[in-house]
């Protein structure tokens, strides 16, 4: 999607120039859904399982998640089983409004639909003082009667005063459809004119734990809206408070202090070894694929583990009931997707993908560049049974970047990557009470870079997953998963320096084997409290070694009031040693050093300060042991020797002293602690030629330090596609690492870290968005010259949008998108260029990607 | 070769910092040393010159002592001083063991070793923009390595290595000759960068 940077920085210009394209959205605020939400518990099927309709109270609508209500834009379609049509209020008297509703869940153990109307008593301070079916209707009626007791509205007034009210509502319960063949989306009924027909909205972007509380969250139709993820849902998630990015516009973090490589990316409980395309690319899957992503900074629930920083898991979409598509043109790329059912819905089969032809391009500005990716996905269910789905997916992803060489036909590669995965899946529905999904994935992944070195990943694995209700107040969640994976390392014509050498021993070809198991309760002893105890174990095998990672998780969350709940995590995670970034295929072997652990907690508030509007705040520790973390191996150097390094240019037989490439300019040899075998440096060629970057850089991935973060994370939201919405992001946090008992600041710390957006509805179908991102710069190292400055500048950018959109007709739409992510083309400093005179900030960038594109469904 | 100079000073620059270099390092470590090194068109019409057994034999004898340095740093380096009993998979095939003694004096800079090499079918490829330094070669037998290793400055490497049976088998220099030299006798030392060596009876002298 654009350069890397350090083609941008070498070339010292405006990387501009690749033009997205972006695509439109589905206008959520305007549909009424009748489409099943997401289970705030996770069992009970929870979606939809009942609608309000406020009969006093015009503007009410069912809410399209079953979490509740919410207040439905003008025009919206009346709520189904709605009957009783509003009556005029006196003169002077004003209803009330709802504002806060929670869940109301379909009673346990009912059959079938129901409707249960109450005659409600609002009091002057928007509590509900008495809710009184009109007829009896148990189970229905007793639920309904308990759960609108907690509703809060804004209190009627005469004449501006607030009054006591009575005013009659009607609560809709829909049998939930059976959860674990996933139920099918229903579409909302034909909308009136000019109403934009949208579908899939549910995209759900939830910052920390869902379980625990979602405390922060977007809808697919607001990650729409903000300017800088192109319409990503995946890209969404580093505007989430608690993510620190390594540099702007490149889609790798640091989660609470956790480095990327210890961040896991899951769909569906399927792991995605690589979750975006090279450089600043989109993610690999497509977004309308993608139902929800969830970010776990940490104290996650137990079904994820092997990963001690943080779990990025998104979740499809269920099939639809009818045929629908979408398409997107970029000026580097397209990408489409569409589903159709068969056999009268009881199976669905669903194509999608994305193709880059940045050849053409490039060709205009960088003609010895190469970048290429593409991806795709495929998925086919049936339904055998009411109660047994069966399943398959199909996800792929390449990515290429080279350069040419003239006179030399075939071009160099600087990074290829790619990797495919064939998930097999059966889903049955057990009862009422739970459900149970088993499923048998194959694999490849690939990786390579210059000269035939190549590493190849060939994986094997089983996972089980089920949830059952064991009563009313008590879930059971568990799992298992085993894979194998068989590496397969390709030195190609490899001039094997130490280095080198030391780094293939650390990714040696070899097979690998984990196995997991694990359980957690979703315990709700009072509807003000629910609290997840759960326990974890893997089983990690390589080269020989093994190791085991138990993890106990806790979590809950307290609702002090209506407005306002606790939430709290704890947990530890263990994690094999892990590479810089995710590389497919690239995965250090024989546990040496043993697992990474993690303790992470977190406590935080959630506040809805109105129904659109959310606030959340949160404190968190976390503490990092034996953690193979080479961005934060080193305290911040000055680009001359480091403690521990010497010059090199006297050193007897390393001709290779003093030049060549890589990073650190060869004027240090390598670390030589005492008691320790040293190098051997010997000799010219190949071997002999070691640079200081390389072999600092490799130590940097052998050695294992301990670390800290801690700091507060506040997340405010108002929904995005009101007419003025948007979000306040702020993380202020400390990270630092411990290495030969030395405590500096990690690497790539950042004290404050913040994303403000804004969007706004321009009428007409057009809507404009603004979004400012502002962070700490990084330490540096000690400047003799100016001993108080320790940091790098900091950095700060606007990224914009615009949007127009056309209804064709009642199904289809068009959207054409202008975004453009860095448009004050700031340039950002991670680096220091010292001297004798002094220390100096270098630049890259500026790092910009404007975008223009067409975007259109049915 | 212009294209890949642009690249390489911005990987540098970046480099500086020292943090992004693991990064970089991590996913590209060996392009830019390969990236000064390997120029596919470089002495295409220059025509190769004659090279003799002695020729042959200087190649022969680095890529002896490099696939001991190879072995070498594949098991020992960074491992703690001591006895020493390690085995490793050789990249393009074959094994190799090494075992004995090595000792560290890391004021000095200097590690002493009393190592026996043992390869079996141990096969290593170098490509060098210098013909003599290029081979792919398959090496067995025992060699008994013993004296100092420089690894910091001041010091100088200084090792005798010995064998009474070595087998070297495959294709030295660019364009590639054909090299055989079974069941030899060995007797090599390095001082510095100077390599002598005594190998099937013919005396050879090589730079590293």
């Amino acid at each position: 999607m654009t350069l890397p940077i350090p083609f941008a920085e070498s070339r010292a210009t405006v990387v501009g120039a690749l033009a997205l394209l972006v695509v439109a959205w589905l206008l959520a605020s305007r549909v009424a859904l009748a489409q099943p939400a997401p289970s705030g518990s996770g069992v009970a099927p929870a979606p939809s399982a009942s609608g309000l309709a406020p009969t006093s109270a015009p503007g009410v609508a069912p809410a399209p998640s079953g979490s509740g209500v919410a207040p439905a834009p003008s025009g919206s379609a009346p709520p189904a089983g709605s009957s009783a049509a509003p009556s005029a209020p006196p003169p002077g008297v004003v209803v009330p409004k709802l504002v806060t509703a929670p869940d109301v869940p379909y009673p346990e153990g009912a059959k079938g639909d129901a409707t249960v109307a109450l005659t409600v008593v609002v009091a002057k301070d928007g509590t509900v003082r008495e809710a009184t079916p009109t007829e009896e209707n148990k189970p229905f009626s007793d639920v309904a009667a308990e759960k609108v007791k907690t509703f809060v509205y804004e209190p009627a007034t005469r004449n501006g005063v607030p009054i006591v009210a009575k005013i009659r509502i009607e609560i809709v319960f829909r049998e939930p459809p059976p959860p674990p063949p996933p139920p099918r989306v229903a579409l909302a009924p034909p909308l009136p004119k000019g109403l934009p027909p949208m579908v899939i909205e549910q995209v759900d972007v939830r910052g920390l734990r869902a379980e625990a509380g979602r405390t922060a969250s977007l809808s697919r139709a607001e990650v729409r809206q903000v300017p800088g993820t192109f319409g990503d849902p995946f890209r969404a998630v580093e505007i989430m408070p608690g993510v620190t990015p390594i540099v702007s516009g490149l889609p790798y973090f640091f989660i609470r202090g956790a480095p990327p490589g210890n961040v896991g990316y899951f769909l569906d409980g399927l792991r995605v070894p690589v979750l975006f395309h090279v450089g600043a690319g989109p993610s690999v899957i497509h977004p309308a694929l993608v139902k929800q992503v969830d970010l776990y900074p940490g104290g996650y629930p137990a079904r994820f583990g092997r990963f001690a920083g943080g779990i990025v898991a998104g979740e499809m979409q269920d099939p639809l009931e009818r045929p629908h598509g979408e398409f997107n043109l970029r000026l580097f790329d397209v990408g489409a997707f569409a589903e159709t059912p068969f056999a009268d819905g009881r199976g669905s089969v669903a194509v999608g993908g994305r193709y880059s032809y940045t050849g053409a391009l490039f060709s205009l500005f960088s003609p010895s560049t190469i970048l290429d990716y593409w991806d795709y996905q495929g998925r086919a269910t049936f339904d055998l049974t009411p109660d047994d789905r069966i399943s398959v997916f199909a996800m792929g992803s390449y990515d290429f970047l080279g350069q040419t060489i003239e006179g030399v036909d075939e071009p160099l590669t600087l990074f290829g990557a790619e990797f495919h995965r064939l998930d097999f899946r059966y889903d049955h529905r057990i009862g009422n009470r739970g459900r149970l999904r088993s499923a048998f994935t194959l694999g490849i992944d690939k990786s390579r870079i210059s000269q035939e070195r190549n590493t190849r990943d060939r994986l094997i694995g089983t996972r089980t997953d089920m949830e059952y209700r064991l009563s009313p107040e008590m879930l059971l969640r568990a799992g298992s998963d085993a894979q194998i994976d068989s590496y397969d390392v390709q030195t190609g014509q490899a001039d094997l320096g130490p280095s080198g050498s030391t780094l293939l021993s650390l990714f040696p070809s070899r097979a690998d084997f984990v196995l997991g198991a694990r359980a957690d309760v979703v315990l709700t002893p009072s509807p003000r409290f629910e609290v997840v105890p759960g326990i974890r174990a893997d089983l990690f095998a390589s080269q020989g070694a093994t190791a085991v990672g138990i993890d106990p998780r806790l979590a809950t969350r307290t609702k002090v009031s209506d407005r306002v709940s606790v939430l709290a995590a704890a947990g530890l995670a263990h994690q094999a040693p892990a590479f810089v970034v995710p590389v497919p295929g690239f995965t250090p072997g024989g546990i040496r050093g043993g697992l990474q652990k993690a303790v992470q907690q977190s406590l935080g508030l959630e506040l809805a300060v109105m129904t659109d509007t959310t606030v959340t705040a949160t404190l968190f520790h976390n503490g990092f042991f034996d953690m193979s973390d080479p961005l934060g191996a080193t305290a911040p150097q000055p680009p001359s020797c480091p403690p521990g390094a010497f010059p090199r240019g006297t050193l007897a037989g390393d001709r290779g002293a003093g030049g060549g490439g890589g990073g650190g300019g060869g004027t240090c040899g390598a670390r030589f602690p005492q008691g320790t075998i040293g190098t051997d440096r010997s000799g010219g060629g190949g071997q002999g030629s070691e640079t200081s970057g390389n072999s600092l850089a490799v130590s940097a991935l052998e050695v294992r330090t301990r670390g800290r973060s801690y700091g507060m994370e506040l997340f405010l939201k108002k929904r995005l596609t009101s007419r003025v919405g948007g979000f306040f992001s702020y993380t202020l946090s400390r990270s630092t690492r411990t290495f030969e008992n030395r405590e500096y600041t990690a690497t790539f710390d950042r004290t404050h870290v913040l994303n403000v957006a804004l969007a706004f509805d321009l009428g007409r179908n057009w809507r404009a968005g603004t979004r400012v991102v502002f962070y700490t710069g990084v330490p540096q190292a000690t400047d003799p010259s100016a001993p108080s400055t320790s940091r790098l500048p900091a950095f700060f950018r606007v990224d914009l949008r615009l949007e127009k959109r056309w209804n064709i007709g009642k199904t289809a739409w068009l959207s054409v998108v202008a975004e453009w992510l860095n448009a004050t083309l700031t340039k950002e400093s991670i680096a220091q260029n010292c001297t004798l005179a002094g220390c100096t900030a270098t630049y890259i960038g500026p790092v910009t990607i404007p975008s223009i594109g067409l975007e259109g469904g049915i | 070769m212009h294209a890949r100079t642009m690249r390489l000073s911005g990987w540098r620059t970046a480099c500086r910092g020292g943090a992004l270099s693991a990064v970089v390092l991590g996913l590209y470590l060996v392009v830019p040393t390969s990236c000064t090194s390997t120029d596919p068109a470089a002495g295409v019409d220059a025509g190769p010159p004659p090279c003799e057994q002695e020729c042959k034999d200087e190649t022969g004898v680095r890529a002896i002592r490099e696939t001991m340095k190879l072995i070498y740093n594949l098991t020992l380096q960074g491992k703690p001083v001591g006895e020493q009993n390690a085995a490793v998979a050789c990249p393009k095939g074959g094994k190799a063991y090494i075992f004995g003694t090595a000792t560290s004096n890391a004021d000095q800079g200097t590690t002493e070793v009393k190592l026996t090499y043992e390869a079996e079918a141990c096969a290593y490829e170098q490509r060098d923009d210098d013909a003599d330094e290029s081979y792919n070669v398959v090496l067995t037998g025992k060699i008994v390595q013993e004296g100092t290793l420089a690894v910091q400055p001041s010091t100088s490497t200084a090792l005798v290595m010995k064998s009474e049976n070595v087998t070297l088998t495959g294709m030295v220099r660019l364009p590639a000759l054909d090299y055989r030299a079974e069941a030899c006798k060995l007797e090599m030392t390095q001082n510095g960068n100077k390599l002598t060596a005594t190998f099937c009876g013919r005396t050879v002298g090589v730079d590293l």
